[in-house]
């Protein structure tokens, strides 16, 4: 869309559709990441790269399906689509079976990290508006979890439950709750002390609407300043599950899986193990980049208020 | 006397401390009639604020220690039901000190204006008229508001839409919490002069705290002057501004700068020193600073009594009459 078109056609829209569009536009320029660095910048094309091509796999010309062998066995890397990476042990391509991985990895991740940020944050909530037995509940519980080794922790879950792609979804959850309500619980403490938040109570807001309607919103930078890190400590963790053999059952592929079964081979095939190395590193480097890019950004929003 | 609006009776809030406990206001009780206004004046931490809240019922509720009756239209509000409470939310109005940190920087002016309206269930088209009735009494239009959010405004006219919201509701009390202190001095005037003509136009009960005599002088009918968490003088502007009987009131009023380059301020040390206000103590609170002290200050701690000259003080031994020059 040219700027000249979305001008004209503004102008002849009536007053109310125009300023939504004014709006809308206002909101795309922010969507600029003004004052990011070049490798911020590069991070997050990266990761909503990386969402399309896990979206979209199916419709990628020429990629072949991940869980069926394709050439040789353990062929290196050449420059055709489906052996960029090569092929594995039994001759699937590792570059298919790493962007079918991408796409598990995410779905988990992501889906992990709403159940926790809702739990965490309904806790959080609870914790820092009322104080009391609230808080020294929601502590014991975000201090017990984070002095237990994660892994730990999971594997004691998962030798219960036995290995799906909802097992660990679950469990990956549970595991950043107590972080999400403790930064929640902290925010609310920090914004509880504001006179809005006493003004909202003198013109008789009940509870939920001071704490969702007053003090959720002016959480949200902090917030999502903090889930790409976690997101990326989750990628870790389903990898080095994957890895021990306790993450997504096994014809799926998924990139802790694809590197266990690659050091099997390392002496004789070394090349082989890049591709889902490369997807690991990358991907939590782009998360943590853009973290502190997001807390950077919160930082500069405070100084300005 | 008619019937007042706000009563309050021995009024004590504590808030913990660690082990210890801090008495913020210490047995205050105040009458405030239908129309009056009355001014809490005291030095930064004499429990000012604390009564304000503690009136509106707006104490952090997890951290505080609240004893005494409230009653407002002789019903008691430290019994209110949500419900009931709601309700007074409508009658009782805040304004605060800084007028920028009261708005909840992610919501438009208009949305501002009319979310006690919205909390207290009133129609859309009511809410809509009341909130242009409220801007355009506070000098504002809808047209200057619409879309904006408070950081584009400056602090007077923060503090003037922080007005309108309170006067939306069409209260019948308001508590102003220093709310010219974060002005700039011809900006104060022009608020101050708001707040004056809208109590005198809703006939409006108002309790105004602040350390400025110069302010409280200008729009409250009653003073209370107080001194660690205690009402040390009650009574009528003139009296209070006039004839001070208690002596710390006489301080306050020596501290306010003389417009005059060669006067000479020289606070003598010993009265600028406070005690401690963790240990419970006997006693006069203000004896150690006090130029008339006696052994009966430290032992017993005097009451609130009607002095010679009209005002309540909580003096062993309130000041003759003229003993400010005038």
């Amino acid at each position: 869309m040219t700027p000249g078109k979305t001008h004209d056609t503004t102008t002849a829209l009536p007053p109310h559709r125009a300023e939504l569009a004014r709006g809308w536009r206002a909101g795309i320029a922010r969507m600029r990441f003004p004052q990011s660095s070049p490798l911020e910048a590069f991070s997050i094309l990266f990761l909503i790269g990386l969402v399309l091509i896990a979206a979209f796999a199916d419709f990628i010309p020429g990629l072949v399906n991940p869980n069926f062998p394709y050439g040789d066995f353990s062929a290196p890397p050449n420059w055709t689509l489906n052996g960029l990476f090569g092929t594995d042990g039994l001759g699937r391509s590792i570059l298919s079976r790493v962007i079918y991985g991408a796409r598990q990895t995410l779905i988990i991740v992501t889906a992990a990290t709403v159940i926790s940020m809702v739990c965490g944050i309904f806790l959080g909530m609870l914790a820092g508006y009322f104080r009391g037995f609230a808080e020294h509940g929601v502590d014991l519980f975000a201090n017990t979890m984070s002095s237990l080794p994660p892994v730990l922790i999971i594997l004691a879950l998962v030798s219960v439950t036995g290995t799906s792609v909802l097992t660990m979804t679950l469990t990956l959850g549970i595991l950043d709750i107590g972080t999400y309500a403790r930064i929640t619980k902290g925010g609310v403490i920090s914004q509880n002390d504001r006179d809005y938040v006493l003004a909202a109570r003198a013109l008789g807001a009940g509870h939920g609407r001071v704490l969702l309607r007053e003090i959720l919103p002016n959480l949200v930078p902090t917030l999502t300043a903090v889930v790409p890190p976690l997101m990326a400590g989750l990628i870790i963790t389903e990898g080095s599950l994957s890895f021990l053999g306790f993450g997504i059952p096994a014809p799926a592929p998924s990139w802790g899986g694809m590197i266990a079964g690659s050091t099997d081979l390392i002496s004789r095939f070394p090349l082989l193990i890049f591709g889902p190395i490369l997807a690991i590193v990358l991907t939590v480097y782009a998360l943590n980049t853009v973290g502190d890019f997001l807390a950077r950004r919160v930082d500069i929003r405070e100084r300005q208020l | 006397m008619t019937a007042p609006l706000l009563h309050v009776r021995n009024l004590s809030v504590t808030f913990p401390r660690g082990r210890q406990s801090f008495k913020a206001v210490d047995d205050v009780s105040i009458d405030l009639g239908p129309t009056e206004a009355l001014g809490l004046v005291g030095e930064s931490g004499s429990g000012k604020t604390t009564i304000g809240r503690a009136v509106l019922r707006l104490l952090p509720f997890a951290e505080r220690n609240v004893s005494g009756e409230i009653d407002f239209h002789g019903r008691p509000l430290t019994a209110a039901k949500a419900a009931e409470l709601k309700a007074f939310r409508a009658q009782a109005q805040m304004v605060f000190q800084d007028p920028v940190s009261s708005f909840n920087p992610r919501r438009r002016i208009e949305e501002i204006v009319a979310e006690g309206l919205r909390i207290q269930g009133v129609g859309k088209t009511e809410i809509a008229e009341r909130v242009d009735t409220a801007l355009a009494e506070v000098g504002m239009s809808r047209s200057m508001v619409e879309g904006r959010r408070p950081h584009q405004f400056s602090g007077g006219q923060c503090q003037r839409i922080a007005i309108a919201r309170a006067l939306a509701l069409r209260p019948e009390m308001l508590v102003c919490d220093e709310p010219v202190a974060s002005l700039d001095v011809s900006v104060q005037a022009r608020v101050l002069n708001l707040l004056r003509d809208m109590r005198r136009a809703r006939s409006l009960a108002m309790i105004f705290i602040s350390h400025d005599l110069a302010v409280v002088r200008s729009i409250c009918d009653r003073i209370a002057v107080l001194y660690m968490g205690r009402i040390v003088e009650i009574g009528d502007v003139r009296q209070i501004f006039e004839r001070p009987a208690h002596p710390y009131t006489r301080t306050l009023l020596d501290a306010v700068p003389v417009p005059d380059a060669r006067a000479k301020v020289v606070p003598s040390p010993e009265r600028a020193v406070r005690a401690s206000r963790l240990e419970e103590e006997g006693g006069c609170a203000f004896r150690t600073r006090c130029p008339f002290a006696q052994d009966i200050c430290a032992r017993v701690r005097p009451e609130l009594a009607t002095t010679p000259l009209g005002q309540q003080a909580a003096c062993h031994f309130p000041l003759p009459a003229a003993a400010v020059p005038a």
